[in-house]
């Protein structure tokens, strides 16, 4: 009675764990969604910038806000472009921090259900052995 | 190189092959995507650049028809067929003349065809990466169903 017990305390305890890293993983996917994201505007945001870097000081540059063209400044419009792709970045950076967290998480969630595992595994054959 | 692959390929086990199979086979759908895209791209631009020949071939003044709907055009004259607005991305909208424009478009594909031509010599080495695991799996599986039986 204690041994069976004591394999459903494990039983419980595994899909505790077992939730935990799908938990885990999903946040994963979702930081891997974001990430694609950011490196995309930051890939357009860099050749903007590359264009707007080619231009002579005197040309027109517009920028659509909702349905208007506004006219800008060409050194404003550099700023802020330029803005955007620090502020990318910086995002970029924090992103991989925290997936290096999540990942080290999830290693260390996937190595316990294992031992778990293990350990629900040796109690089976003790009880098969009795 | 590709024998010290397979190699590598062969001292993995069944699962870990599958595995291997399945992740490369990720990659290369993704790469292919991506090649598709910028096929697309690659397009839309040769489209602008020859909607630019057209343009710079109008004379000033010529006599059009503007659409305002799909359905309703009304007639207006070329104004200025030398200054274009080019959408460089990110709501940036620049004035360029004839000459630049097209540049501008030429300098774009020519940038899209050198990344098209780095991302198809990725996608094709992992192709055969995937390739190389689909065919050490099967002989693997092979060899394990007699030993099975």
């Amino acid at each position: 009675m204690g041994s069976s017990s004591a394999q459903r305390e494990l039983q419980r305890e595994l899909e505790a764990k077992a939730n935990d890293l799908s938990k885990i993983q999903k946040d994963i996917s979702k930081n891997h969604q974001v990430r694609k994201k950011y490196t995309i505007q930051l890939g357009e945001n860099e050749l903007v910038l590359k264009e707007l870097d080619l231009l002579s000081e005197d040309a027109n540059v517009f920028k659509l806000i909702g349905p208007v063209l506004v006219k800008q400044d060409l050194a404003e419009a550099r700023a802020n472009v330029r803005k955007r792709i620090e502020y990318i970045s910086a995002e970029l950076k924090r992103l991989d921090a925290t997936l290096q967290d999540m990942e080290e998480k999830q290693n260390s969630k996937k190595e316990a259900i294992f031992k778990v595992q293990q350990r629900i595994q040796s109690l089976q054959a003790g009880k098969a052995k009795a | 190189m590709a024998m010290s692959v397979r190699g590598e390929m062969e001292k993995l086990s069944a699962e870990q092959l599958k595995a291997v199979k399945e992740q490369t086979d990720l990659e290369v759908n993704l790469l292919q995507d991506s090649l598709n895209n910028i096929r697309t791209a690659t397009t839309r631009l040769e489209l602008a650049s020859s909607a630019l020949h057209d343009l710079s071939l109008r004379p000033t003044g010529k006599k059009t028809l503007v659409p305002l709907t799909a359905s309703l055009y009304v007639p207006g004259t070329l104004q200025d067929p030398d200054q274009v607005l080019v959408d460089v991305g990110t709501g940036y909208f620049i004035e360029k003349n004839m000459p630049q424009a097209k540049d501008y478009c030429e300098r774009k594909i020519n940038l899209l065809k050198s990344n098209f031509e780095q991302l198809v010599e990725v996608a094709s080495k992992k192709k055969s990466i995937s390739d190389e695991a689909g065919l050490v799996l099967q002989a693997k599986l092979k060899q394990m169903a007699p030993t099975a039986q």
